[in-house]
């Protein structure tokens, strides 16, 4: 008895270890098959493209025909050698290329965020390996980088908790200096309330909180947040489980600020918010599109990238912004105090903010693009993704729901008061 | 002979229970195929080599057909370097669990000192404690203690300490340790003592009759418990995103970041490729116990 | 010192459990220390502790907030005690769900012979060898409105021509407790297996011998003998079920909240760690006295766990 189960383990050890020696040598494959995006839409449309999803063709390079913006004509820094990613795309070359003696680079980002050609040519060009940890809620980073003990050189926090963030003296500043890129940006995502003069973030992709709903079953199409009260949604819709968003939403049915820290108004805004819930099938932070595609539910509350996806899945289902107006937010890239490849940090910046590189964006992860330098990019050289973007009034917000929305900010004190009211609420069924 | 042994409810239940607990197994391995990228709704298997024409329109290219999803996944870099911190942190932290596991439940089955009762208590707190307690606990630990050591050392750089592989590790084998030692001391309460005696009769020292007459004695009772600190830590979640850092996600952690968010056929083509390697692992022993029983 | 080490017993035994003591110490004790002192502290308005001595995180959870809707100084706000409540129920009926369903697998294996026993026990290992959030997930694609369990009856009926509509299994309680049996059966089955194994063969030839027809020797000599698994089984199920929170996480759409999510929610989305820390303390209290309750009527069961 002894016997075999020793053998056993001993053979459960060298299965595993020939797995885990097959997973080191296998993770180099280079085969240039096809790069599976979730959200791909087809790299086609205009002349010279530079991402050929096939094999390496010869493509001509792109950072010679980008649309004529801010980027400088490439230097011949990196000896012009052509680097592929492992997918085929061709890596426009860094521009300016800066001089790094880091070897890593730590990033601390949302799940499916990046583009992965971005970060393999980062790497190939660079010469620099990226360690990539994620988290998939702002509170998980906060609880992680406020405990401290982390080597993380770059995060991605959302805008409510940066203010928290910089108070607790979590975050560096940035040297303005060192980053050209700078000026690629849309001024309307910059300067904002949360970090004015962006000296601790810089845009990474922006977003907006709004009504989705599938128009073949809902009629007539909702067209503020107090419609979603209307008893004939019971069970159908599907909610943020954001307590900050939910209830800020109904504070603003009810005339009052989605940031209050008053008592009072927070009590009238849960006893209203309870008369929402049987109208909520489930509350999803994390694939809200799923239950839509999928017509478990026929409309709800959900953010632009998941909303772009369920359209894209289903074009029956729309996005509107309330009356009240919407929640906008925005992530950001951050530098944690205590980050160690400086110049590694500046180099990743740089480079990914290229017109030329941070146009993928457009093309894995539809967000609003605070990048005008890769719109304009885009509008040259991708066009049948740039049209996609900019005829979608998900990624296209019209100006006037611009204005009238609003943003979460920290409420400090208060927010145990927000939490109770969403435990009580939800705890109710 | 006991008249329940073949009582045809009997087996019928147990066919049923059987099937519950790889219902959700055939339908993780049936949707690796899955002719979807959303994987919500099984849309059939995957059927040609080359362009696949997508329910919702796209075209998918799929060079290597049904396996499409297996072939992403080995292109994967970060599910293979998840799947490889996971081994790794499971390996090491069973070891080292399962021999300090045996030695405690030899010292509190065999002698008395003074910290027995602390003890005893002690090992009994990981089996009660809500797990994200004992994460952020072990969490604020360790980032004190790295900041003291980093200040008081000047470290910076790529010499700071930090979490990591080893933090994880660290935690894995502190959650590990009770349980190995209840299953270990279980084996030791119906020990018989007389062939210890013998060996020590005969001249052998402590250490000797342990090695050659304890242990191997012990030895269905620790693997038991070592394949339990294995499960154990090849499963963990909370605590280890807790603890862990830059480059050490396990696969746990990875997966669950991954579900949360876009929900891919890779993961069931994961599960199965897991699925079938374990089942391998199980066939090659029924195998050599067969040619042992013939032999 | 080797010589004393050889001849006092007591100092052999501390050598033994140091690497142990360790760890316990170390990375157990001190951290829950670290709780306690935090649950008796207070929130400051970034989500830090103070720390200082206040009762009002117990005193909370009790139900006695002392902000009242009505304006009142003290009033009893029952929601944190319908959270436990509901958690308990939920870990109960998973317990003796699963109870109930693994007692037949596990006879069945002791039953089989040695050859065949490794196989079936290894059968019922491998799903939790596969990854547990996985597991919760499959479950979705087997409960959701346009899952495999609908898929499937659907084309019953539409083959007996029966109308029908699928049913909503997914984002209800209903499918938590599903999504708790099934991740937990396992932890049930290998104990009660063990128990069962030790049974000598002898002890049912005499039965027979006696007289006694398969149901009294079920009650009168299998159920007494294999109790120790039971127990054993019983808390390694019924005390992370009162913990778990990704399960009801993602098979009860969110809103099926359990003292794991509370505890959970309190650390992450509240920022409250004074609250979260006593929530903590108080489910561990209490699954303690529980355990140690139960397991003083029926014996703790050591004897048999695995191995």
């Amino acid at each position: 008895m002894k016997k075999r189960l020793f053998l056993w383990k001993g053979l459960a050890a060298l299965v595993v270890l020939s797995l885990m020696l097959t997973a080191c040598g296998g993770g180099s494959a280079t085969t240039p098959a096809t790069s599976n995006q979730p959200s791909t839409a087809p790299a086609g449309g205009g002349a010279p493209t530079a991402t050929t999803v096939k094999a390496a063709t010869a493509v001509p390079p792109t950072a010679a025909s980008a649309g004529g913006t801010t980027n400088v004509p490439p230097t011949a820094s990196s000896g012009g050698v052509k680097v592929t990613a492992a997918s085929g795309f061709l890596c426009p070359q860094p521009n300016p290329k800066l001089n790094v003696t880091s070897k890593e680079l730590n990033l601390f980002v949302w799940t499916e965020y990046i583009p992965q050609d971005m970060l393999d040519c980062f790497e190939k060009v660079y010469n620099i390996k990226v360690n990539r940890d994620e988290y998939s809620s702002n509170e998980e980073m906060y609880a992680k980088i406020s405990a401290g003990g982390t080597n993380y050189d770059l995060v991605q926090p959302t805008d409510y908790i940066v203010s928290l963030m910089i108070r607790q003296n979590l975050l560096q500043k940035f040297d303005q200096t060192k980053l050209p890129a700078l000026k690629n940006y849309n001024p309307t995502y910059m300067n904002l309330p949360f970090d004015p003069g962006n000296q601790y973030t810089i845009p990474y992709q922006a977003g907006v909180d709004a009504i989705v709903y599938n128009e073949k079953k809902v009629n007539p199409p909702p067209t503020s947040w107090e419609d979603l009260w209307k008893p004939e949604y019971a069970g159908r819709m599907v909610f943020l489980d954001d307590s900050r968003v939910t209830i800020g939403m109904t504070l603003l049915t009810l005339g009052f600020d989605p940031n209050t820290k008053d008592p009072a108004q927070l009590d009238q805004a849960k006893a209203k918010l309870a008369k929402l819930i049987p109208n909520i099938k489930l509350f999803d932070s994390d694939s809200p599109k799923t239950a839509l595609i999928a017509g478990d539910v026929d409309l709800g509350l959900t953010w632009t990238g998941e909303a772009f996806l369920a359209q894209q899945a289903n074009p029956a289902i729309k996005f509107v912004y309330p009356k009240e107006g919407a929640m906008l937010w925005q992530d950001n890239w951050a530098i944690p105090t205590g980050a160690s490849h400086t110049d590694a940090i500046y180099a990743w910046l740089n480079y990914s903010l290229q017109g030329d590189v941070f146009w993928l964006m457009l093309r894995d992860f539809p967000y609003i693009n605070p990048d005008q330098a890769a719109l304009d990019y885009a509008k040259t050289n991708q066009q049948d993704l740039y049209n996609k973007y900019m005829g979608s009034n998900i990624t296209n917000v019209p100006p006037d729901a611009f204005k009238n929305g609003h943003r979460i900010t920290d409420v400090g004190d208060a927010l145990p008061l927000y939490d109770k009211i969403w435990t009580e609420v939800k705890g109710s069924k | 002979m006991n008249p329940n042994k073949r009582a045809p409810h009997v087996i019928l239940l147990t066919i049923l229970v059987y099937f519950f607990l790889y219902a959700p197994i055939f339908v993780l391995v049936t949707y690796s195929f899955n002719a979807s990228k959303t994987n919500i709704v099984f849309t059939g298997v995957i059927t040609q080599f080359g362009d696949l024409k997508l329910v919702d329109g796209n075209v998918m290219q799929s060079p290597c057909g049904p396996f499409h999803w297996f072939c992403e996944l080995g292109k994967n870099q970060e599910v293979m370097n998840a799947a490889k911190n996971t081994l790794v942190i499971a390996f090491i932290s069973t070891f080292s669990a399962t021999v300090i596991g045996t030695l405690a439940a030899l010292a509190l089955q065999r002698y008395n000192f003074k910290l027995k009762t602390f003890s005893e208590v002690a090992l009994y707190i990981p089996i009660v404690i809500p797990e994200i307690v004992m994460g952020i606990g072990i969490l604020t630990l360790f980032s004190q203690i790295f900041s003291y050591l980093n200040n008081s050392f000047g470290l910076s750089g790529d010499g700071r300490l930090g979490l990591g592989l080893t933090t994880v590790i660290l935690s894995h084998i502190t959650f590990s340790i009770p349980f190995v030692t209840l299953v270990v001391r279980a084996r030791l309460q119906g020990f018989d003592q007389s062939f210890e005696e013998a060996a020590m009769d005969l001249g052998a020292n402590e250490v000797v009759t342990f090695w050659r007459v304890t242990l191997p004695m012990l030895l269905p009772g620790v693997l038991s418990g070592a394949l339990m600190a294995f499960t154990l830590s090849l499963d963990d979640f909370v605590i280890t995103f807790f603890t862990n850092g830059p480059g050490s996600t396990t696969l746990p952690i990875y997966v669950y970041g991954l579900l949360r968010r876009i929900i891919t056929p890779q993961v069931n083509a994961l599960s199965t490729v897991w699925i079938l390697v374990i089942f391998l692992a199980v066939f090659l022993l029924q195998w050599l116990q067969n040619r042992e029983v013939r032999s | 010192m080797l010589r004393k080490l050889r001849e006092n017993k007591s100092f052999q035994g501390i050598l033994l459990i140091s690497p142990t003591l360790l760890f316990m110490i170390g990375l157990l004790i001190l951290p829950l220390i670290l709780t306690t002192i935090i649950s008796f502290g207070s929130r400051n308005s970034d989500g830090g502790v103070i720390y200082s001595f206040t009762l009002d995180n117990y005193i909370r959870l009790a139900g006695f907030s002392t902000s009242c809707d009505n304006g009142a100084t003290s009033c009893f706000d029952p929601l944190y005690a319908q959270i436990l409540w509901r958690s308990l129920a939920l870990a109960l009926e998973t317990t003796i769900i699963v109870i109930i369903l693994a007692y037949p697998l596990s006879y069945f294996i002791a039953r089989a012979s040695a050859k065949r026993r490794n196989t079936f026990l290894f059968l019922v290992l491998v799903p939790l060898w596969t990854n547990f959030v996985i597991r919760v997930y499959a479950w979705m694609m087997i409960l959701r409105t346009e899952g495999v369990l609908n898929g499937v009856i659907g084309a019953v009926f539409g083959f007996l021509h029966i109308p029908f509509t699928p049913l909503n299994m997914l984002y209800t309680p209903g499918a938590v407790l599903v999504g708790m049996v099934y991740e937990f059966l396992p932890f049930m089955i290998l104990p009660i297996f063990t128990s069962l194994e030790k049974i000598d063969n002898s002890l049912y030839e005499a039965a027979a011998d006696l007289g006694a027809n398969s149901i009294r020797t079920f009650l009168r000599v299998t159920l007494p003998l294999s109790m120790p698994g039971v127990v054993a089984g019983t808390i390694l199920v019924f005390i992370p079920v009162m913990g778990t929170f990704i399960v009801s996480d993602i098979l009860g759409g969110r809103q099926v909240i359990l003292v794991g999510n509370l505890i959970q929610r309190q650390f992450l989305d509240a920022r409250d760690p004074t609250f979260g820390s006593a929530a903590a303390l108080i489910l561990m209290v209490m699954t303690l006295v529980v355990t140690y309750f139960y397991t003083r009527k029926f014996g703790f069961g050591e004897e048999i766990v695995i191995g």
